[in-house]
């Protein structure tokens, strides 16, 4: 029955995952027809619609499949971490820390006549929200209200938000206008060596959370449970932090702050699969992630084409629902 | 100081910021349950978490199978150690299968993959405890006392040592409450698993546990047996209400003071004598620590009967007499007596009042020895059904059919059933007897006996051997059972009874001298040979569902919750009479009287009755002019209205048969009276019957009043009648021999029938004089001194 439906649900995700995939690459201001695409992903042909497709749309779309799959996942491992369901990056203010930190960074660099490398980005989106991530652990051992968790991360994100805001604003360099567009989440201009960094690093994330499926199982019955089965309860903390944390910042970190998909997706894989195996929920979070994120961006840069709307504005308009449903319907707080 | 496997603490300290109990010594055994209680934030939750690890130690060690679980890598801890606590777990999306799988977890590699092996275990602990149907629900869907078995069978199949469980109860219902203590118990017995866990509920804490541990006013203030640690003082002072005197507080809450009763001495003596040394090390060593604690070791079980067991060379020695006769004199003796037979195969089975079934027997015995029968003095009995099968009851319930092959293969499985029910009489009585079936030496039976020696050497018991010189060969009967059994068990033989010898016993000195010199054991007694009326196990008919319709019929309708059974076997004296229980009114017949018995459910049985169809078939027979008692709750029946108010049954209100005009209110009052009257007047068919003296029992609930004027039957209010109805509260109504014979006679005469009453008498006296004669006998000729000295007491 259970296997029935995973297989199921798999089998459709991956067909629709490669349905948007060609609807991504196919969409945009420019047409180029299929048959030109094919030519041009067979190398041969180039000119202007070759430099789109394979230098903007391609580049695109795999981004979107990578980092929201990783946003996705970070999200689950949160849920689980907190034993939560309204958790994620996001709604916790990680993915704030971290673009704060990002945006100080630039700045500083920007400063100096340099532009950031790669590997001090992911540094420090990935500091960032280590430190935001332990304040939010400092709050969730004070308060056992996991409602006023999620506001406080909320908050948490509001204060960095307004950070970065006026470092944007009194920063005069020009290029601090890119900042801006990335502060607000985009996956605009992510180049093939940005996308070779962050999928050696995810999919690193990846082989980690399928390494914890175990202990995490025995997880979702409770610390002490899980003890009594013999988990090892600080490791697995741990790994799970640091997962979460890096899989966020390394969204954060190439496309911005991406809200709702680390924690509407999730849910929506458990409910659709009807089981919370790690094991099957951590590729299924992967694939709904990537899933998503393709569509919210197709959606942002087609519906007001020329015009780009921030991909946020898209996820949210398409996932608050479910948030909010998700929270109509737990039965009590803890 | 030696570490022994199961659970055990040395000068543990407990607490969250500073030490809440300090110097915990404990120690539970496998197989044993050992129970905290103690007031509300007296720290026994608090030592629970720090034994499973959610709290860290704060001095002192635990150690888990004889080892320091301070040293053993988690996944160890894991496989020795499971626990089912308080706190709610809401998982979700996790199917009942997936929590218990969890449990199998310690045993699985690094991806946690289970094998086949693990899923059988996975379905094994959820069939033992009743979740397959649930396997596939979703866990936060379960009621409270699912989950709470749900997670048991995840502790269970984490096949641990030992087992922690944290007010395991809470939130239940009474019926969860007991399936999943009952379920406790056996688990911990077959699997040899050492339980700890914490209570609330005293009652059910005394019984089912081995060692009970009062936790207050910062340390261990008591260790020991449940009826030690129970008593009614020491409670009070543990929970301060000295000065309470609530009706709330039951009498079930405690034991009666050890002390208050003349035996408690000699029992607690041998438990001191038995108990484990750990406890008294501990002691000696906190008497310089300062603080108060003591030791439990299970093994210390407060009260620890003596027993002796009584072996026949053969079928018929007359091990059930002498044992009987044992019994009754022990009783004399001012001993708490308790008679036991693990396995008794019958056609016949006598009904407790529980309801229970269990061979006539240890009825007879229990008579003796004036103890209530209990399904415990007979856990289990074998009903042939066909040559090759047998029903097999287990501790008064059936369990199934079994063929005899399939029996003597099992018969091991249930030894945690006979040592349990041997348990729970051991914590009631001061002797148990204990009898054997058939000879001991069936050598091709001889393995995996549960009955004669292996009982014997379970339980440590030493052996009487009785032989039957009526049917000679007395020599070869004992000199040839002993030479039979093994060394050992030899060693255990500690007399030889020569029984049913006709004529004088001295003529048989010669005799006596040849069987001590070839057997090696002491003759203690040449026992006359009796012809005692008793009960024989199989000239009575099997009672629950015998259909022969005798000369003279009597029709007892069959309620599901029938109570009081016993009140119908004195119409055993009279030959002809019949007794059937009736649950379909297709085989109602034409009894000549019909009872309906007593209910512990009144107004549900009424329910039951009409749907069955035999409400309207009753009325039937009352039309036709039959005649028909009902007794309390088949009283209750026989008017217009039965009423619960309050709940006391299971409320609501139910119309009755309407056969007298009498009403019933259910109180919560409960009366319980003897009952000392006379039949102050009759109508119908027994009108000639007024003036004859009733005694009995009154035990019921309700009070139940006339609508209108009406003849009194039983004197002070306890019942009317009319016509030939009769209603009376009376239990025991029928016992007095007067009665039974006038309205036997009065009602066979009436329907043109003979019955021959002559042997009639009061049943209880009856049977009290050759219980009596039986005891007098025995003790004639037996050398009792030496008895008691086997079973090590002093007389």
């Amino acid at each position: 029955m259970t296997r029935k439906r995973i297989i199921i649900f798999f089998t459709i995700c991956i067909l629709l995952l490669l349905l948007l995939f060609a609807a991504n690459i196919l969409l945009g201001s420019t047409a180029v027809s299929v048959s030109e695409i094919m030519s041009i992903l067979g190398g041969r042909e180039v000119g202007t619609n070759a430099v789109i497709i394979l230098g903007i749309r391609l580049p695109r779309a795999v981004s979107a499949v990578v980092l929201g799959g990783a946003l996705a996942l970070s999200g689950y491992l949160l849920q689980t971490f907190f034993s939560n369901p309204i958790v994620g990056p996001y709604v916790l203010g990680i993915s704030s820390g971290a673009k704060l930190c990002v945006a100080l960074m630039m700045i500083f660099f920007l400063s100096r006549g340099r532009s950031i490398g790669l590997a001090a980005m992911i540094l420090s989106a990935f500091i960032g929200s280590l430190i935001v991530m332990s304040f939010v652990l400092v709050i969730s051992v004070k308060v056992r209200s996991m409602g006023i968790l999620v506001v406080c991360g909320i908050m948490i994100g509001y204060i960095c938000s307004a950070v970065t805001d006026f470092v944007v604003t009194f920063a005069d360099d020009s290029n601090i206008v890119n900042l801006h567009n990335w502060s607000m989440g985009s996956l605009s201009g992510i180049g093939w060596r940005e996308i070779r960094v962050f999928t050696v690093v995810i999919l690193l994330c990846v082989i980690l959370a399928l390494s914890i499926v175990k202990p995490m199982n025995a997880y979702r019955l409770g610390e002490n449970y899980a003890r009594n089965a013999g988990v090892n309860i600080r490791l697995l903390r741990v790994i799970l932090i640091l997962v979460s944390s890096l899989l966020a910042a390394c969204v954060t970190a190439f496309a911005g702050p991406i809200s709702f998909v680390g924690i509407a997706v999730p849910h929506l894989v458990r409910s659709s699969l009807k089981t919370d195996r790690a094991g099957v929920v951590i590729p299924a979070a992967f694939l709904g992630g990537a899933m998503i994120t393709l569509f919210s961006d197709a959606i942002a840069r087609t519906v007001f084409a020329p015009t780009e709307v921030s991909i946020s504005s898209v996820t949210a308009l398409l996932l608050v629902p479910v948030v909010i449903y998700v929270m109509m319907n737990r039965k009590k707080d803890r | 100081m030696a570490v022994s496997d199961g659970l055990k603490t040395e000068h543990l300290n407990i607490g969250y910021d500073s030490d809440l109990i300090r110097d915990i010594c404990i120690e539970v055994l496998p197989g044993r349950i050992v129970t905290l209680i103690g007031p509300n934030g007296s720290g026994k939750t608090t030592l629970l978490k720090t034994l499973t690890g959610e709290l860290a130690v704060r001095g002192g060690i635990v150690y888990l199978d004889g080892k320091d679980k301070s040293c053993m890598s988690s996944y160890d801890v894991a496989r020795a150690l499971s626990m089912v606590m308080t706190e709610k777990i809401r998982p979700e999306l996790m199917s009942c299968r997936e929590v218990v799988e969890v449990g199998r977890y310690p045993y699985t590699g690094r991806l946690g993959l289970l094998s086949d092996e693990d899923r059988k275990k996975v379905c094994d602990a959820m069939e033992k405890t009743d979740i397959t149907s649930l396997a596939d629900s979703f866990f936060t869907e379960l009621s409270d006392g699912q989950k709470q078995r749900v997670l048991l069978a995840k502790a269970l199949c984490q096949e641990p040592e030992v087992l922690i469980l944290d007010e395991p109860t809470s939130f239940l219902d009474i019926r969860y409450k007991i399936d999943l203590l009952d379920k406790i118990r056996s688990f911990a017995k077959e699997k040899n698993i050492a339980v700890l866990m914490s209570l609330h509920e005293l009652d059910i804490a005394r019984k089912i546990s081995d060692t009970v541990v009062a936790v207050g006013e910062g340390r261990i203030l008591k260790v020991g047996s449940p009826r030690e640690v129970c008593s009614e003082n020491f409670i009070r002072k543990l929970y301060s209400i000295e000065d309470v005197n609530s009706d709330l507080l039951g009498s079930g809450y405690w034991e009666d003071e050890p002390d208050a009763e003349g035996h408690g001495e000699a029992s607690d003596q041998g438990s001191f004598r038995d108990g484990n040394s750990v406890a008294e090390t501990c002691k000696e060593e906190t008497s310089d620590a300062g603080s108060v604690m003591t030791g439990a070791s299970p093994a210390d079980k407060g009260r620890k009967a003596r027993v002796i067991m009584i072996q026949g060379t053969m079928s018929n020695a007359g091990k059930s007499l002498v044992a009987a006769g044992l019994c009754r004199i022990f009783s004399n003796d001012g001993f708490l007596v308790a008679p036991f037979k693990s396995q008794n195969m019958a056609l016949n089975s006598y009904i407790t009042d529980e309801g229970l079934e269990m061979g006539r027997a240890q009825v007879v015995q229990a008579e003796c020895a004036r103890i209530r029968p209990m399904a415990e003095m007979n856990p289990i009995l074998l009903k042939p059904t066909s040559s090759m099968g047998s029903q097999v009851i287990v501790n008064g319930r059936v369990i199934g059919n079994m063929k005899a092959m399939d029996y003597f293969r099992h018969k091991k499985d249930y030894i945690p059933e006979i040592m349990a029910a041997y348990d729970r009489l051991s914590e009631i009585a001061d002797i148990i007897v204990v009898e054997g079936a058939g000879s001991p030496v069936e050598l091709n039976l001889k393995s995996g006996d549960i009955v004669n020696m292996g009982l014997a050497e379970m339980i440590d018991a030493p052996v009487l051997l009785v032989g039957d010189i009526d049917r000679g060969g007395i020599f070869p009967q004992l000199l040839g059972t002993l030479d039979l059994l093994t060394e050992d068990e030899r060693k255990r033989v500690k007399g030889l009874i020569v029984n049913k010898f006709r004529g004088d016993g001295r003529l048989f000195e010669s005799g006596i001298r040849i069987l001590e010199d070839r057997g090696g054991a002491p003759v203690l007694g040449v026992v006359p040979y009796m012809d005692l009326k008793i009960d024989d196990e199989d000239s009575l008919s099997d009672r629950f569902s015998n259909t022969r319709v005798g000369e003279f019929d009597i029709a007892v309708i069959k309620l599901r919750a029938i109570s009081n059974f016993t009140d119908f076997d004195t119409f055993d004296q009279i030959p002809e009479v019949s007794v059937r229980y009736i649950d379909d009114p297709s085989r109602l017949g034409d009894p000549d009287i019909l009872i309906i018995p007593g209910s512990k459910n009144t107004i549900g049985d009424l329910r039951e009755l009409k749907s069955s169809g035999l409400f309207d078939a009753i009325i039937r027979k009352a039309k036709e002019g039959t005649v028909i008692f009902g007794i309390c709750g088949g009283y209750q029946m026989l008017g217009e209205t039965v009423e619960d108010p309050e709940c006391s049954e299971i409320g609501g209100s139910e119309e009755g048969l309407g056969l007298l005009p009498v009403r019933t209110v259910m109180g919560n009052d409960k009366v319980r009276n003897i009952y000392n009257g006379k039949i102050s007047g009759a109508t119908g068919v027994l009108s000639g019957s007024k003036g004859l003296p009733v005694t009995g029992y009154e035990i019921h609930m309700g009070e139940t009043v006339p609508l209108k004027p009406l003849t009194e039957f039983t004197s002070g209010g306890t019942g009317y009648c009319l016509g030939n109805i009769y209603g009376t509260y009376v239990h025991g109504f029928f016992d007095g021999g007067a009665v039974l014979k006038k309205i036997a006679e009065t009602v066979a005469l009436s329907r043109g029938k003979s019955i021959t009453t002559g042997a009639v008498e009061d049943y209880r006296d009856r049977k009290e004089t050759v219980y009596d004669k039986l005891a007098e006998n025995l003790k004639n000729s037996l050398d009792m001194d030496r008895i008691y000295k086997i079973l090590g007491l002093e007389r």
